[in-house]
């Protein structure tokens, strides 16, 4: 990253989490918590790191600027030890990760830039027209993905409430700040999972390892009262006799067919791997994503249906700044709507100006 | 429920907290201590108890046992010396296995209020329905019930609701079964002072010894493998087998097949290993290790058994790397390094 870019995200991050440090309070306890940081671009994560008490985490903060924070889902007897089996794990939250799935259709939503000569341009082009090498798009995501992301994140709420008895008190919903929501459970009995046991919980989301014999079984033999089926088996069962009214088919290919159609809607679409695994270290609630420039957004549930995330996670300021940009496709942010550009010398707000730099896709020049 | 009633329970179940509680209140259980009492009895009894485990897979508790429920219960404690002392990780496992699965087998039999009672004494709370069956609390059966690798213990095949699954009565002992099989592999884990153990354990942890040499289970290569990340003993044993051409049993193969699934290996690289087998038939295995890998059929992916199942089919050969890990595939990734990831 180029040094104006550098220094223009770090003093518009530092006036961020200087105004806002009061929002920035990770999960406690503060002391059984590891702390990683991307401290700037080219270097790999600063991990395992530790503070006794939240001064000492915001002072770390305003000093360090990081670009990214991330703190553990789990807490440790012994964060700072470098050795896994050492930190001595205590408990952890139980944390799902549903990302948006982007789907470019317009040219003017994408662009892409060759990491080989340089080339860019705004499209859809796989390989790059210059030297024929594959090209990195840039990852723009827009407020129907986002829709799409926020239907799974309503359906995972409604299942653990109604399966998991999960108390609303102990579920927290965020937005990523970038592609996607986080959502956090704390509730007592569910952070000592293990991780083998999370393993279920997301084969249970997923519906994977599902018996459809058992679907099979019931329709047959019709024994069971609809209503006494609860979980997985009886939602899906309750939509078949819906679906057939009083003509329940016969057809096994049929059946099955419609079961894997009610999976398909049914299955909460959940990141397997960030659940599962138990020593992740999750985005700080509170802190700037440096892939957007937005922060990462706690959503109460009652909000769930109007959070607009392009608008309401936009962090840094208004302040007109001037950005020479390579190619940009066209993005909603802030309520307003930027783009496409190419090969000019915009001005622009900070929070979008930012959000280009993030993307890789302009250079700062001035204020 | 009279006192004596509670005292044969102990006896019957020796790792319920009351055993514990009757242990520790009425008998001196220093080292020291128990080998001057005499309890050459206790002493012969716990070795009983272990070798049970090692011949037929079960600690057998008969009635005459539990009426000498002071002798009963204190070989229980003495039985996990014992085996901490041998150090050998088949013998703990061995051992807890025989221990819980004797538990399982008299747990049918209790009453059921017996049973729930025992279950919450065990950390493993359940409550009787109207519809005879027995409700617990989602983490509670998570934290048991993925051992089993049966499809019908996966959650997805449950009746769930409001933080509870259903069971019926006999995989609710299961699970408590499992909690004991943890229990007591984790008591044996524990380490003692070696100066402590007195001679006459010592010599009692020998006959151990030699009755499990002479069951043919020591096989020699019990060293820590140095590879990191490489295949659990258990898995190399049958691979090695199957290399040489030997016949394997249809549970080996099920092992291996999704062990190297679960890895990652392609359906070619894994049919591959199965060609030196004498019935091998490149189409039919082909088609029963996709069948396996969820590819065919009705698109379910088989796991690969757990530790416990692998013993209970007497094919876990563990080495130190194994200490801890209830499934093959933990195996080396327990101090694995670098390799966790950020959201």
């Amino acid at each position: 990253m180029p040094e104006a870019n550098m220094e223009f995200l770090k003093r518009e991050f530092f006036k961020y989490y200087y105004e806002n440090l009061d929002q920035l309070v990770p999960p406690g306890p503060i002391k059984n918590r590891e702390f990683g940081f991307f401290l700037d671009k080219s270097r790999g994560m600063l991990r395992h790191k530790c503070f006794i008490n939240l001064d000492e985490f915001h002072n770390f903060v305003l000093n360090e600027v990081p670009l990214d924070i991330y703190v553990s889902a789990a807490r440790y007897e012994d964060p700072s030890n470098r050795d896994m089996q050492e930190k001595k794990l205590i408990s952890a939250e139980l944390f799902f990760d549903i990302d948006a799935e982007p789907t470019v259709s317009e040219s003017e939503e994408s662009a892409w830039v060759c990491q080989n000569c340089g080339k860019y341009d705004l499209g859809t082009e796989d390989k790059c027209p210059v030297c024929n090498s594959p090209v990195e798009r840039a990852e723009i995501v827009n407020e129907n993905q986002l829709n799409e992301a926020l239907k799974e994140v309503k359906k995972l709420v409604e299942v653990l409430r109604s399966d998991f008895g999960i108390d609303e008190n102990h579920i927290s919903v965020f937005f990523s700040g970038n592609r996607g929501y986080h959502v956090h459970v704390d509730q007592e009995e569910f952070i000592n999972i293990t991780a083998e046991g999370r393993r279920e919980i997301v084969d249970y989301l997923l519906i994977q390892g599902f018996e459809e014999k058992r679907i099979m079984h019931l329709l047959k033999n019709r024994s069971f009262y609809s209503g006494d089926l609860k979980g997985i088996i009886g939602r899906i069962y309750r939509m078949i006799l819906e679906a057939g009214g009083d003509k329940i088919p016969r057809n096994k290919r049929r059946i099955l067919k419609q079961i894997n159609e009610i999976i398909e809607e049914f299955k909460v679409k959940v990141d397997p791997v960030v659940t599962i695994d138990i020593h992740r270290l999750m985005r700080m609630p509170g802190s700037i994503n440096s892939n957007s420039g937005m922060v990462k957004k706690r959503v109460r549930l009652q909000d769930l249906s109007s959070f607009n995330p392009l608008k309401d996670a936009v962090a840094l300021g208004e302040g007109e700044t001037v950005l020479r940009v390579k190619a940009v496709p066209r993005f909603n942010l802030g309520g307003k709507s930027f783009g496409p550009f190419k090969d000019e010398e915009v001005e622009l707000p900070a929070y979008a100006a930012a959000y280009i730099i993030c993307k890789g896709l302009g250079e700062y020049v001035r204020r | 429920m009279d006192m004596g009633e509670n005292v044969l329970r102990a006896a019957r179940y020796p790792f319920l907290p009351e055993a514990r509680e009757f242990v520790s209140k009425h008998i001196d259980l220093s080292l020291e201590s128990l080998e001057k009492t005499g309890s050459e009895a206790v002493l012969k009894r716990a070795v009983e108890r272990v070798k049970d485990a090692l011949i037929l897979k079960e600690v057998r508790v008969m009635p005459q046992h539990e009426s000498n429920y002071v002798r009963e219960m204190l070989s229980f404690p003495i039985a996990i010396i014992l085996v901490s002392t041998i150090a050998n990780e088949y013998i703990r496992r061995i051992y807890s296995l025989g221990e819980s699965r004797g538990a399982y087998k008299r747990l049918l039999k209790e009453s059921d209020e017996i049973l729930l009672l025992i279950g919450e004494k065990l950390g493993v709370r359940g409550v009787m329905d109207s519809n005879n069956l027995i409700r617990i609390r989602i983490p509670t059966y998570l934290n048991l019930a993925y051992i089993f690798h049966e499809h019908r213990w996966k959650l997805v095949n449950r009746i769930v609701d409001k933080g509870y699954v259903w069971v019926n009565r006999m995989e609710y002992a299961r699970l408590i079964q499992i909690e004991i099989n943890n229990y007591v592999y984790e008591k044996t884990l524990e380490t003692l002072p070696v100066t402590a153990v007195p001679q006459s354990f010592k010599e009692a942890a020998k006959t151990i010894v030699e009755t499990w040499s002479r069951l043919e289970v020591a096989r020699p290569g019990y060293a820590a493998s140095e590879e990191k990340g490489g295949n659990p003993p258990c898995v190399s044993m049958i691979l090695k087998r199957m290399m040489a051409g030997e016949n394997t049993s249809h549970f080996e193969r099920l092992v291996v097949a999704t062990f190297m699934i679960a890895k990652g290996r392609e359906i070619e690289e894994v049919v591959e290993l199965f060609s030196k087998q004498p019935d091998y038939k490149y189409s039919i295995t082909k088609y029963q290790v996709e069948h396996l890998a969820g590819l065919r059929g009705g698109g379910k992916k088989y796991s690969v058994p757990s530790c416990r199942t692998i013993l209970a089919n007497g094919l876990c050969h563990p080495d130190e790397n194994c200490r801890g890990i209830k499934h093959p595939l933990s195996y080396g990734g327990k101090n694995a390094r670098g390799q966790y990831g950020v959201s």
